[in-house]
């Protein structure tokens, strides 16, 4: 269901070999990071240095990366356009009841690279790395419960019926709707409305009953042993290290040339 | 206890031995009330299963069966609350759980199979699903890989291991969750109508799978199955498990013995209820004689259903050609860009019934889609008045808060319709309830009348009698029949070809992409071949009509009158005296 | 208490009609998979609503990145749904962080992980007026509330991440959310709650209990 799904291609791929916690953790550090960057010279450097990981290491074809980041140039773009057109400072055009603004030029693209980094980042995690895995990592290496892992998992087979149950409930629905103009059946709000409560219900009783077989099947938080653990090797530690640094001399580089900018250019 | 068991920790620690000898049920004056129902589910059980027993449980619909399994296997409390009283014990002599284990504790001790195939497989992949078992018994790694590959090879599912489980069959899905229940190697098998949603390869499937399992000894089998007509299959009364356990509508129980014995002795008070039964015991229900279908015992009885001339039906006997109210040419049906069948040809004329026969996957519920114009056809074209339709699960068609107004949804002047359509379809005691608290039969007759109410000359059901017990079954025949007698149309899909012998005019059977037979309804039956091709399996009953009868009309009125033939003596359940503890199969 | 009597004692709560567990017992996984079912149907209404949305948002042109603000109040609903249905505390954040992860891990959502730390203080805020009352009240105030917090919380985060800070817009953007949370964060859920109480299907979980009394 996701814009890109991993494929057999990407998963075969180094950077697909990676633990998945490590991944997450990483993507989680360098988003806290980049909250604290706000000029537009750092995101794209790094930009192109994580396309070029991304595009020899995770085994994505560049059409496939480029189709999957148009969500985010489409996001990138608003939060660019608003922020020239409504941060105030000096002024660099005006016409037609708008004005431009340097400081918001600046800020604007300083977000929008940003949100595009953060969104290939995004993109390249989600291509390489399988939720499954990901779940069952977590349970291996971050300590999530036996409960909460498995609960998620049935959760995640529940979502792959989501999509063909939805379909039919608003085909069922759609048999009493009165008719359009075109002939077909007008689906108003409350019709929606109305096949979003049934998917809920169903879903629920579904749940309920799944739960009920995952503890017959023995579930609980008592001793249990893993069949297929996913690995954590040195390559993992390695990875982190070079993630992060190379980060870090980003950072470290354009805080030298001057351009690095934190939150305070906000204000 | 004996020392040749297997010794498992549970997770909580609790020491069970599972093996021969201890995993035996005994249940003293249960009774079973939930919370919002004045009556209670299960009044006064008294049941022993010894280790090793097979047990089938018997009963109508709301009998408290499933309340049974549940409370074995402790669902009952600990997730569903309910009042309970009475003693439960599970297992042998020292080591044993009772009414307060969890189900956890219980979880070792037994395997469980459920109705829903959505719900009794939960992890992506077939394999991992199995393996969790093991994994959640700390079983070691090594261990584990074999054993899944040996539980999926038992139910003949073992090239499935790699499989994702949302691309798996009905049939497939639940040999699955069978495959997880005794992975384990658990004491007791619980089944809880495992082949009640699925087509008749499925139920085959899952069947041959269960007497795979079943050849353990030493595994106790409680099994509770609605559809034995279906489940016995060609082996009748041999096809179901030794002992047989019946339980009335108050869920008291009012037989417990052999089973051939029991539905011998019961077969008519069953029938009464509304039960499905073997073939066999039918027969003796209506005829009162004791013998199988080829034995010659009933010939008498059915001999004199089969009518001498047969009577065209009423509608057609005024107009030579009747109007086609829904045509379709030329139509080819499918998912995105694949087409699951094509060539399809139908006019479906006033005072007509139509089944569309064929098994799971072949297109039946897709191209009911595209007649009702709830779906684009690849090609071809539907032209025609707006079908009504009802869908195989009523609760998708739900949309209001009560069920006078689900009636009323759609309606422009509501208050006459609706009282009338509560009346008809018996609705008027629960018309001020929330539809989704009504039951199986309740909520598929709101979903009939509901979109009857609109008035619409033609109705497209997708398998309206699934799951539901021989009387609801009867009720909504006679609907699709009364619509087609009022000068309607009825297009349907079902796996019951009985129900599809006995209210269709004419067939349609569909397979390997497209249309394989359409004409009437005794002329396809009686084509062996393309019954076979279609993977399609007669029932004796119908065969035997089939054969006999040398019309349509004919074999309709021959079923119908088997269908509504009243029972050989009285129709009263005593409740008898629990026997001793059954034979062991 | 001996163990026969504790044994005793656990039998006669199961028989009655009686929670048998505190507030501080560990999570059933019964509720555990309602909050997922939750997080999974939610998300998937959600993921469904903002297809249709991205178009809409690019036809209004700059001005459609305010429509954000009017959707959160949709991805609020799930936290005071599950604290309402099961009633203990960190029912909402558990709730709101689930949601969140099904929506990265599985659907492949367009934010990433600070999704998780949003959805934390989205759930936080919303849980807090029910947690005041100490789970007890769910009046129409109750969830108002309760949307009204959870969208103000997770305002100020989004406006650190996205840069709201300093532009023009910045109260217009708060007004627009809170009033999203409110309605259809708030109210709306309300509305869920009834209605599946009265379907029924909710009736072993805390609110079925509470309900029946």
């Amino acid at each position: 269901m996701s814009v890109l799904q991993p494929d057999a291609l990407a998963l075969a791929s180094p950077l697909a070999r990676r633990n998945p916690t490590v991944k997450l953790a990483l993507l989680f550090v360098v988003s806290a990071v980049l909250l604290l960057v706000l000029d537009p010279m750092t995101p794209a450097v790094l930009y192109v240095l994580v396309a070029g990981a991304v595009l020899l290491g995770a085994g994505v074809r560049p059409r496939a990366l480029l189709v999957a980041q148009l969500p985010f140039v489409a996001f990138a773009l608003g939060v660019l356009l608003v922020n020239m057109l409504s941060r105030p400072g000096e002024v660099v055009w005006q016409g037609a009841g708008l004005r431009v603004t340097a400081e918001g030029l600046w800020v604007g693209a300083g977000l929008a690279g940003r949100t595009l980094l953060m969104g290939l980042l995004s993109v390249a995690f989600v291509a390489t790395t399988d939720g499954v895995a990901l779940v069952t990592s977590l349970h291996q290496h971050a300590r999530l419960g036996a409960k909460v892992t498995f609960a998620v998992l049935a959760g995640y087979r529940l979502l792959q019926q989501m999509g063909a149950e939805w379909q039919t409930i608003r085909r069922a629905q759609s048999v009493r709707a009165p008719l359009g103009r075109r002939g077909r059946p007008r689906v108003g709000l409350r019709g929606h409305a109305a096949s979003a409560f049934a998917l809920l219900v169903g879903s629920v009783r579904r749940g309920d009953r799944v739960a009920g077989t995952l503890e017959l099947r023995g579930l609980g938080d008592g001793e249990r042993t893993t069949w297929r653990p996913v690995p954590l090797d040195r390559k993992d530690a390695v990875f982190a290290v070079v993630v992060l640094g190379v980060l870090g001399l980003v950072l470290v580089g354009a805080s030298a040339a001057g351009v690095l900018e934190g939150p305070g250019a906000l204000f | 206890m004996t020392g040749s068991g297997l010794a498992v920790t549970t997770s909580s620690g609790l020491a069970v031995t599972t093996g021969p000898g201890l995993a035996g049920i005994t249940l003293s004056g249960v009774t079973v009330t939930y919370p919002r129902r004045d009556r209670p589910s299960l009044r006064g059980v008294d049941l022993h299963v010894a280790a090793g027993e097979r047990v089938v449980v018997l009963g109508p619909s709301g009998a408290g069966k499933s309340t049974l399994l549940h409370l074995v296997a402790g669902l009952v409390p600990h997730s569903t609350p309910a009042e309970v009283e009475g003693t439960l014990v599970l297992g042998g002599d020292e080591e044993h759980l009772d009414l307060s284990s969890p189900v956890h504790e219980r979880s070792a001790l037994l395997g469980v199979v459920g109705q829903d195939p959505s719900a009794s497989v939960c992890l992506p992949q077939v394999d991992a699903e199995l393996a969790l078992v093991l994994e959640n018994r700390a079983v070691p790694p090594a261990q584990i890989g074999p054993r899944v590959g040996a539980a999926l090879e038992q139910v003949g599912v073992g090239d499935l291991a790699q499989r994702q489980t949302a691309r798996l069959s009905g049939g497939q899905t639940q040999r699955v969750a069978l495959a997880a229940a005794v992975i384990g190697r658990p004491g007791l098998l619980l089944l809880d109508e495992p082949t009640s949603m699925l087509d008749a390869s499925g139920v085959r499937a899952v069947r041959a799978a269960i007497e795979e399992v079943a050849r353990d000894a030493s595994l106790t089998v409680l099994l509770v199955e609605h559809r034995l007509d279906d489940y016995a299959g060609e082996a009748g009364l041999d096809g179901l498990p030794g002992r047989a356990v019946v339980l009335d509508a108050d869920g008291t129980v009012v037989a417990d013995g052999p089973t051939a014995q029991v539905l011998r002795e019961h077969a008519a008070a069953l029938h009464a209820l509304g039960c499905w039964l073997p073939l066999e015991a039918e027969l003796t229900a209506l005829s009162g004689k004791v013998g199988d279908l080829a034995s010659g015992a009933h010939d008498q009885l059915l001999a004199g259903l089969v009518p001498c001339d047969a009577a065209p039906r009423p509608v057609s006997a005024e107009t030579g050609v009747r109007s086609v109210l829904l045509r379709a040419h030329g139509l080819a049906v499918g998912h995105g860009r694949q087409t699951v069948l094509d060539g399809l040809d139908l006019d479906v004329r006033a005072g007509q019934v139509v089944a569309v026969l064929g098994e799971n996957g072949t297109g039946k519920s897709t191209l009911l889609h595209a007649l009702a114009g709830l779906a684009r056809p690849l090609a071809g074209t539907v032209s025609g008045q707006r079908p009504g339709m009802v869908f195989q699960n009523p609760e998708h068609q739900l949309v209001a808060h009560t069920v006078a107004d689900e009636i009323a949804h759609g309606l422009a002047d509501p208050a006459p319709t609706v009282d009338r359509m509560l009346r008809e379809h018996r609705l008027e005691h629960c018309a001020d309830r929330n539809p989704h608290q009504l039951s199986g039969g309740e909520k598929r007759r709101l979903s009939l009348a509901a979109m009857l109410a609109h008035g619409r000359d033609v109705l497209l059901a997708d398998e309206p009698t699934f799951g539901l017990d021989r009387r609801d079954t009867m009720v909504v025949a006679d609907a699709l029949r009364s619509v087609a007698d009022a000068g309607g149309a009825v297009v349907f899909s079902t796996h019951d070809l009985r129900l599809a012998a006995e209210v269709a005019d004419e067939v349609v059977v569909v397979g390997r992409g497209r249309v394989l037979a359409s004409g009437s309804t005794h002329d396809v039956l009686s084509d062996a071949a393309v019954l076979d091709g279609a993977g399609l399996e007669l029932p004796a009953i119908v065969r035997w009509f089939v054969e006999r009868c040398s019309s349509t009309a004919a074999l309709q009125s021959a079923l119908q009158a088997l269908g509504r033939h009243p029972v050989a003596g009285s129709g009263a359940l005593e409740p008898a005296p629990a026997t001793s503890a059954g034979v062991r199969a | 208490m001996t163990p026969e009597q504790a044994a005793g004692k656990a039998a006669q709560d199961v028989r009655q009609d009686r929670p048998a567990r505190s507030r501080r017992a560990p999570w059933s996984l019964k509720e555990l998979m309602l909050v997922v079912v939750l997080g999974v149907v939610f998300g998937f209404l959600y993921w469904a609503l903002v297809q249709g949305w991205i178009a809409f948002a690019a036809v209004t042109g700059p001005f459609g990145d305010l429509t954000q603000h009017v959707l959160l109040g949709g991805w609020l609903i799930v936290a005071p749904v599950a604290v309402a249905i099961i009633q203990r505390p960190g029912a909402g954040v558990v709730a709101e962080v689930l949601a969140s992860v099904i929506e990265v891990v599985f659907l492949g959502s367009a934010v990433g992980p600070l999704l998780f730390v949003a959805a934390a203080i989205q759930g936080a805020g919303s849980e807090l007026p029910f947690a005041l009352t100490r789970y007890r009240s769910y009046s129409w105030f109750t969830y108002a509330l309760s949307g009204g917090l959870g969208a103000f919380a997770v305002f100020f985060f989004s406006a650190f991440r996205s840069g709201w800070y300093g532009t023009d817009l910045f109260w217009t953007r708060l007004a627009i959310q809170v009033v999203s949370g409110v309605v259809l964060g708030g109210l709306l859920a309300k509305v869920v709650v009834d209605a599946l109480v009265r379907t029924g299907v909710v009736d072993s979980f805390a609110v079925g209990r509470t309900a029946s009394r």
